[in-house]
This record gives C-alpha cells, sequence and structure tokens, in this order.
C-alpha cells in the first residue's frame, strides 16, 4: 500500500512541475477581437466589430442599423453598418476564436504515457508501472507556445486586413451607388430633353412644317435615350443591391435611401512622397511576412535544440513484485541518431527559412509597388476629375451659354438647343463619373497603406473621350 | 478721327492725317500724304478747289479721297491696310480697305483729268488694283501678272492714266481677289463729265455706294473669306440697316445714285414711292432713248447701276434690295420653321432643362425684332431698327430716301421723321367685319386630297 500510495504522488508532483512549465494559457478571444478593432480602425474609423454569439441580433445593434437607414445613408454609417452586419465578415471573426483556441491548445502539455505491465516468474508476480512524458515537447514547450502565439497573431491580421477590405469594399459600394442614383437622375433630363425634340417634331410634321424624316430623325433621339435610360435604371439598381449585399440587408431594411450627390472632389490632390515608406510601416502583409520569417528562425533554432533530444523520453518506472521489494528508478530511452541524424529535418527547415526569407522580399517589393500604383492611380483620377471640374464641365456650360445667345439671334434653333442640353447633360454625368472612380481611388488608396489591393477598373471609366463637340 | 472737313481747314491739317508708321517719312518723301479716315458717317461733299470743276457726288458711309495737283496732274495716295469697319452700331467687322476704311474712299476726276495713284501696300501679302471700267493703258489695268507684277507687301507701286471717259466705276484688287474682295477692299470711282453731255445731266444729288456680302460669323470679327453663296452680311458700303445713312433730298431735286456691285450675287435694288430710269451702266451713259421707267432695278454681279428721279414726292421712302433675305442681318439658314406650331406643355419642359428659353417663330418672325434678347457679342439682331411706328423689321441692304421740303441745298443730314398730314395714313378699320363667303370645292372623294391644317392666330396670345 505504502509503495503504491508515493507513487501517484510523485507522479502528481512532476505534473504540478509541468504544468507550471506550460504556464497557465486560457481562452481569450475577446482580446483578439480588440486586437483586431484596433488595428482596423485606423482605416474604417469605427468601433463597431462585435461577435454575433447568438442566431438573432442583439437589440443593440438592430436598433443602431435601423436609426442609421433612417436617414439618408452616409458613407460611415454604410461602414458601421457592414461591420456590425455583413454576416461574411462575422463567419471571418470567428476564426480569431479558432486560432486563440489553437494557441491555447498549443501551449498545453502532451498527455503523458501510463504503461502498466504484470508479469509472472514462478510464483512471482512483477507489477511494472511506467510514467512516461514526451521530454522534447516539453523542453519545445516555450518555443511552440510562441510558435502558436505568433499564428494567432497571424490570424489577428488577415481578419483585420478583412474588414478593412470590407470597409473600403462598402466605401466603394456607396460611391458607386450613389453616382448610379444620380446618373439615372441626369438620364432623365437627357430623355426629357429628347421627349421635348420629340414632341417638338411631332407637332412640327402636324401642321406641315417637317416631313416624315425629319421627324423620324427627332423621334430616333429619343428612343435612344429611352435605351440609355434603361440603362441607367439598371446600374442604378445592380450598384444598390451590391451595397445592400455588403451591408447585410434584408427585407424591409433595403428600402434605405442614399444622398443626392457625391462628395465634391478635394480642391487639391493628396501629396504623398513618403507613401511608399509610411506603407512599409503599415502593411499587414508585409508584417506578416517578417513574422513569420521569425517564426520559422526560430523553428530552426528549436530543430537545432532538439536535434538529438527530441525523440528523447523520460519514464518514471515504478515496478513492484510481490517477491522484491518495490523497485523504483527512472529510465529514458534514447534513440540514438544512428541513421537519422536529423541533417534532412535541419536541411528542410533552413530551405524553409530560406523560403519564407524570398517570399518575406516579394511581399515587401509588392507592397511598394501597389502602393505606387495605387497612388499614381489615385493622383490620376484626381487629375481627370479635375479636369471635368475646371475645364471641359465650365467650357461646355459656356457653349451652353453661348448656343443660347444663338438661339436668341435665330441662328439655331429649338432642336440644336436641346442637343445641346443633352450634350451638356452627359459632359455633366461624365464629370460625375470621373468624381466616382476619384473616390473610389481614394478608398483603395487608403487600403493599400494596409494591404494589397488590385487597382480596380474605375479608372478606366473616367478616361473615356468626351463626345465630339458640338452636338449638332 | 480725321474729318476731310478739317484736312482741308488749312495746311496744318495735314500732319493730322497720319500715315502708318511701317511706310517712313522718307520713302513717302515725294509722294501725296495719305489721308486716313476713320469715322463711318457719310461725308459730305468735297468740292474741288484745284483741278477742273465738277459737282461731287456723296458717298453713303464715305468719304471721297483728296487730292494734290502735281504739275497738272491729279495726285492720289491709296494705302491698301487692315481696317476695323464699324458696320452698325455695335458691330465691327476686322476687314482689309484703303485709308482706314472698306470700303476705301471715292476717287473723283473730271473727264480727261490725268491722273496718277500711289498705292501703298500694308496688307501682309502682294495686292494690286484694278480699275474696274476704266479705258486706260494695258498695264495700268491692274491684273497681277498679266498687266504688272504684285505690289509686294511694304512696297508702293504709281498707276497714271487719263479718266478718259465719264461714268461711275469701281475700283478692287486683282491678286488674291477671292480672298481681298471677301476682306472689303474695294472703293468707288466717278469721272465727272468735263463739258455738258448730252446723256448726263446735271442733278441735285448725285449719290453712290457699293454693295459687299460679307460673312461674319455671329460673335466674331473676321469675315470667313471661304464662303462662296451662304453670306449672312449684306451691306450698302459694307454698313448695314439701321447703320446707313438714308438719302436725302428737298422735294423736286434730280437725284442720282450710283450703285456698284462687288457681291457674288445679283440684287435688284427697288425705290418705293418714285420711278427711276437707269441713265447709266458699266460702259456708261445710256441714251436717252433707251431708257425705261423702273421701280426696282437688278444690278448684276459686277455692274454698276445709275439710276435719275426727280425726288418729287415728300416722305420718307425705303429703298432697298428686293431680295427679302438681303433685308435681314445675321440669321441662321437652317432654323427650322416654327410657323404655326403649338409650344403648350413643350415649353415648360424645355424650359426646366433650359430656363432662358423663348419660344419664338411659333407666330412668325416678327417676334424676333420685338424681344431683345441677348445675343453674341459683336452681333446685331437680324431684324432691328426702328421707324416712327414701330420696328422696321429689317436690317441689311435697307435704307430709306428722304423728300423733305425744306432740305436746303447742300444739306445731307437725316432730317428725323417725315410727319406724315393728317388723313393720308393707313387706320383701323373698326366698323363691323362679314364673314366672307368662300368657294366651296367638292372632291371626288368626299375628302381633300391633303388635308391642311392651319392655325388661325387671334392676336398675341398664349406667351
Ligand atoms: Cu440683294
Amino acid at each position: 500500500m505504502n509503495k503504491t500510495n508515493t507513487a501517484p504522488a510523485r507522479l502528481g508532483f512532476i505534473g504540478v512541475l509541468l504544468l507550471t512549465v506550460a504556464g497557465c494559457a486560457g481562452l481569450a478571444p475577446q482580446s483578439s477581437l480588440e486586437q483586431v478593432q484596433q488595428q482596423s480602425a485606423e482605416l474604417t474609423g469605427q468601433d463597431a466589430l462585435h461577435w454575433a454569439t447568438e442566431q438573432d441580433q442583439p437589440p443593440v445593434v438592430r436598433e443602431r442599423i435601423a436609426e442609421l437607414l433612417a436617414e439618408p445613408l452616409a458613407l460611415e454609417s454604410a461602414v458601421e453598418i457592414a461591420l456590425m452586419n455583413n454576416p461574411g465578415l462575422q463567419a471571418r471573426l470567428f476564426d480569431l476564436g479558432i486560432a486563440d483556441a489553437q494557441r491555447v491548445q498549443a501551449s498545453r502539455l502532451p498527455n503523458p504515457g501510463f504503461s502498466i505491465g504484470r508479469m509472472t516468474r514462478g510464483s512471482e508476480v512483477e507489477w511494472e508501472r511506467g510514467l512516461h512524458l514526451n521530454l522534447g515537447s516539453l523542453i519545445a514547450l516555450p518555443l511552440t507556445r510562441r510558435i502558436a502565439e505568433g499564428q494567432n497573431a497571424q490570424v489577428q491580421r488577415e481578419v483585420s486586413l478583412s474588414v478593412m477590405r470590407l470597409a473600403t469594399d462598402t466605401r466603394i459600394a456607396w460611391y458607386r451607388a450613389v453616382a448610379a442614383q444620380q446618373s439615372l437622375a441626369y438620364s432623365e433630363q437627357v430623355l426629357q430633353a429628347a421627349d421635348a425634340g420629340a414632341e417638338m417634331a411631332h407637332r412640327m410634321a402636324a401642321v406641315g412644317n417637317y416631313s416624315a424624316l425629319q421627324q423620324a430623325r427627332e423621334q430616333s433621339f429619343y428612343a435612344e435615350a429611352a435605351l440609355s435610360h434603361l440603362q441607367a435604371r439598371q446600374e442604378q439598381v445592380a450598384s444598390h443591391e451590391r451595397l445592400v449585399r455588403l451591408l447585410g440587408l434584408w427585407g424591409e431594411q433595403t428600402n434605405f435611401t442614399l444622398p443626392e450627390r457625391l462628395p465634391d472632389v478635394p480642391a487639391e490632390p493628396l501629396d504623398q512622397p513618403d507613401i511608399e515608406q509610411q506603407a512599409m510601416a503599415s502593411r499587414l502583409d508585409v508584417q506578416a511576412a517578417q513574422q513569420g520569417a521569425e517564426r520559422l528562425a526560430t523553428n530552426l533554432k528549436l530543430g537545432k535544440a532538439t536535434r538529438f533530444i527530441n525523440v528523447l523520453e523520460l519514464g518514471i518506472s515504478n515496478n513492484s513484485s510481490n517477491e522484491e521489494p518495490v523497485q523504483r528508478g527512472y529510465e529514458i530511452t534514447v534513440e540514438l541518431p544512428l541513421f537519422d541524424w536529423s541533417g534532412a529535418r535541419m536541411a528542410g527547415n533552413e530551405a524553409r527559412y530560406m523560403q519564407q526569407l524570398q517570399r518575406t522580399a516579394e511581399v515587401a517589393i509588392n507592397a511598394r509597388s501597389q502602393v505606387r500604383e495605387s497612388y499614381q492611380a489615385y493622383r490620376t483620377a484626381w487629375d481627370v476629375a479635375a479636369h471635368y471640374r475646371d475645364e471641359i464641365v465650365p467650357l461646355r456650360k459656356r457653349i451652353s451659354e453661348e448656343n443660347m445667345l444663338l438661339y436668341n439671334g435665330m441662328f439655331i434653333g429649338v432642336f440644336e438647343l436641346l442637343a445641346d442640353a443633352r450634350e451638356q447633360i452627359s459632359t455633366v454625368n461624365r464629370y460625375l463619373q470621373a468624381q466616382s472612380d476619384f473616390w473610389v481611388a481614394q478608398s483603395e488608396l487608403d487600403l493599400v497603406r494596409f494591404g494589397p489591393v488590385t487597382p480596380s477598373e474605375a479608372n478606366s471609366a473616367s478616361t473615356t473621350p468626351a463626345s465630339p463637340a458640338g452636338g449638332h | 478721327m480725321v474729318s476731310r472737313r478739317d484736312f482741308f481747314m488749312g495746311a496744318g491739317a495735314i500732319t493730322a492725317a497720319v500715315a502708318a508708321s511701317s511706310v517712313s517719312r522718307v520713302s513717302l518723301a515725294g509722294l501725296p500724304e495719305p489721308v486716313i479716315q476713320s469715322s463711318p458717317e457719310t461725308m459730305a461733299p468735297l468740292e474741288p478747289n484745284t483741278g477742273r470743276p465738277y459737282k461731287p457726288v456723296v458717298t453713303l458711309n464715305g468719304w471721297t479721297l483728296p487730292w494734290r495737283m502735281n504739275n497738272g496732274v491729279k495726285e492720289f495716295h491709296l494705302v491698301a491696310e487692315p481696317v476695323v469697319r464699324e458696320m452698325a452700331p455695335g458691330f465691327n467687322a476686322h476687314l482689309w480697305g484703303y485709308n482706314g476704311q472698306s470700303p476705301g474712299p471715292t476717287i473723283e476726276v473730271v473727264e480727261g483729268d490725268r491722273v496718277r495713284i500711289f498705292v501703298t501696300n500694308k496688307l501682309p501679302e502682294h495686292t494690286s488694283i484694278h480699275w474696274h471700267g476704266q479705258r486706260l493703258p494695258n498695264g495700268m489695268d491692274g491684273v497681277a501678272g498679266l498687266n504688272q507684277r504684285a505690289i509686294p507687301a511694304g512696297k508702293t507701286y504709281v498707276y497714271e492714266f487719263e479718266a478718259k471717259r465719264p461714268g461711275t466705276f469701281m475700283y478692287h484688287p486683282h491678286a488674291d481677289e477671292m480672298v481681298q474682295m471677301a476682306m472689303g477692299m474695294m472703293g468707288f470711282w466717278v469721272t465727272h463729265p468735263r463739258d455738258a453731255h448730252p446723256n448726263i445731266d446735271e442733278v441735285d444729288r448725285d449719290y453712290c455706294f457699293l454693295l459687299n456680302a460679307y460673312d461674319v460669323e455671329p460673335g466674331s470679327y473676321t469675315p470667313k473669306i471661304m464662303e462662296m453663296l451662304d453670306f449672312n452680311i449684306w451691306t450698302f458700303n459694307s454698313r448695314v440697316f439701321p447703320g446707313i445713312d438714308p438719302l436725302v433730298a428737298r422735294k423736286d431735286d434730280k437725284v442720282r445714285i450710283r450703285v456698284g456691285n462687288l457681291t457674288m450675287t445679283n440684287h435688284p435694288i427697288h425705290l418705293h414711292g418714285h420711278e427711276f430710269e437707269v441713265t447709266g451702266t458699266d460702259g456708261g451713259p445710256v441714251p436717252r432713248g433707251a431708257r425705261w421707267p423702273e421701280v426696282t432695278t437688278d444690278v448684276a454681279v459686277g455692274q454698276m447701276r445709275q439710276i435719275e428721279f426727280i425726288a418729287s414726292d415728300l416722305g420718307d421712302w425705303a429703298f432697298h434690295c428686293h431680295k427679302s433675305h438681303h433685308t435681314m442681318n445675321a440669321m441662321g439658314h437652317d432654323v427650322p420653321t416654327m410657323l404655326g406650331v403649338d409650344h403648350r406643355k413643350v415649353v415648360t419642359q424645355i424650359n426646366s432643362l433650359i430656363p432662358d428659353y423663348m419660344v419664338m417663330g411659333e407666330r412668325g418672325m416678327a417676334d424676333m425684332a420685338e424681344m431683345q434678347m441677348p445675343l453674341p457679342e459683336n452681333t446685331i439682331p437680324m431684324m432691328t431698327g426702328d421707324g416712327p411706328f414701330g420696328s422696321v423689321e429689317m436690317g441689311g441692304m435697307f435704307t430709306m430716301l428722304k423728300v423733305r421740303a425744306d432740305q436746303p441745298a447742300g444739306d445731307y443730314s437725316d432730317p428725323g421723321w417725315y410727319q406724315q398730314p393728317e388723313g393720308t395714313q393707313a387706320f383701323e378699320w373698326t366698323g363691323p367685319l362679314a364673314e366672307p363667303a368662300r368657294f366651296k370645292s367638292e372632291s371626288t372623294t368626299g375628302k381633300p386630297a391633303v388635308e391642311v391644317q392651319v392655325r388661325k392666330p387671334t392676336g398675341h396670345s398664349g406667351h
């Protein structure tokens, strides 16, 4: 009895010892969320992240969304709703919980093994008990814990990037939706001008001043304007739905309204000569790549440290026999690196490390390039929009004013005046597109400081040539 | 402004007439000082104080070039140069002309005069002058390349010949003439008879002007020189009504009007209230037996016509080209006819897009003269000019013959509007209007072949 009592006590002691070595790693997903909140707030300007822990939205969230949707939906309100309500993001946030659990898991010791044997030799019965613990894991524990923590940090970074990407996508969708709505209003005006022309032509034909050909020509402007109007309506619906999806809205909620017009393009563009340096410090993918390399370096160190002992097993033996006194002791089995000197594993680790270094370099180079490209796209978008604002639109207005004077002097007729009105409206519409492209480029420039962005096709829209002047 | 009157007041006035700087005084030594005119007003006739006497003409909105007698030769100095011509108040054209004006000054000489004309070219390109209708030596006829070398820019050439036959003539370039005529280079020439001529009467008033046409884009200043037919500015001496002075006469004055046509179309020139005879053409005086009475005479391209009549009837009588578009100023030629088109509702729709839009032409174009809406700069409305009873609704080649009982001889100033005697003016009928009996035709189908809807306007309503 005596003998049998002491062994578990010792084993218990070892357990306590091991636990002390391992440290008390508890689950803390909330702090992960706070980390993400912090990292993404610089771009989102929001602290709207929360766990959707229940099937239904908490009333406070539901009320907040209803409150934001009651007004014409402002840009940052849209971002706030998306961060609270986008189901894809909610799903993504659970990666934090999973990673946190893995981190905690990694800091736990491997379960010790217990062996028991009973042997008889004649009348002798021999009990052999053993508690075995993989000593290598124990020695490696601080290192593996750091690796797991690193992995957790990486997941946080990725989730942060997802948050920022969602905010950016939401902003872009908002700009597009507002622009499409404005565009629809312009197309209605064009339709109205064409309608007036068609109606006038109809009346002229009715009193014998216009031939069927002349009337048909004016009617055809109306027919084409109607087509453009259909397309504008489709674009308005599509862009609205895209925004609805990003905001995670359904049912009654989708009936929100948007402001009537896009914000003005800033008077001066952002001049950022050191944007590359800034981005190097803030790009999460660069940070992740660096940390990945560090982690591999740690791994490499670990590999070296456990080169021979990774197979080392510490066992405590407690052999009792009915004839002999209890035989106590320990045994260590060593796997002799006779055939596996761990050389291959070391080489693999080293190769992986070198690979990671190259990947890190690639990420950094790509990041710099993306930042430059996004800044260039931003500058071009600003230049185009400013050119429309400062040159093309005022000129078009001037042309319309002069045409009005020509009409007054009966140098041109009402149809030319209406054609001019149509032309002026479409010029203003193209300016609107350029404005929208600018804001998209601005949003992408904001995001590219934190993560990879493929500059959108946006800028091709505004570089479409102004339609031939005159219009008649 | 240097008026000719000032110029002849004394020797000091000579210096007031300034030659432009690019021709040096040294090089001009020995030449008559060129006289420059900047006013577009009709100048009083230039009474000859040297040379043979004659009764001078009055150039409508123009002037006569002074000369210098040099050993019995009449010397003139023409300077071909860019000018600004006021076509009407508020409407200036950038033209090429002579001595500050386009058309250039009228040259008046007497049959048998020896004439020497210095022509200084201050245009950016070469030029030459053709003396349209004159009998002269071949080498003085002025066709560049054919009769002489073109006068290079900056150079002065001399033309010298005898004014052989009396009559009405013109001068104009014959070098790059398409451009130079389109730019307004032309002038009048009158050779007065030396002695009493059987076919040339003495007149009390002798007016002359050229017909010219330009294409000046509304809001611009320079004529489009490539235009061939679609001109928009039809002028007497490069002036458009109401910028054209009236022809003034004392009752029963014998009046001669000389018209030369340097446009690219003919102009039926029509006088109200009187009959006239065409007493002269490019070829000279018309024999009396060949004259016939007219109220309109067509002046073909490149032609001159002299008409004469007794201003027997008091009043303000219209005198104009009878092509109705030629009594209009600049206007669009592709403007749709809006006559009778109902604008209701449509105009509201248009106004929401074009707030300044106003309906024009629904009732006719007379709205145009009434509305006084803002126009492009340097443009005058297509019809303008007010008479004592409202808008005259004409522009372009339009002026008036004003016959007054008390207009002093030699006074060419505008006497104002004619006061019509009581009971001599059209008046409103206020009696009953019987419904007219209309002829009713029967069609075999029971329907008219073409249905024509005519909206009959009932006064000014609905705008
Ligand atoms: Cu005419």
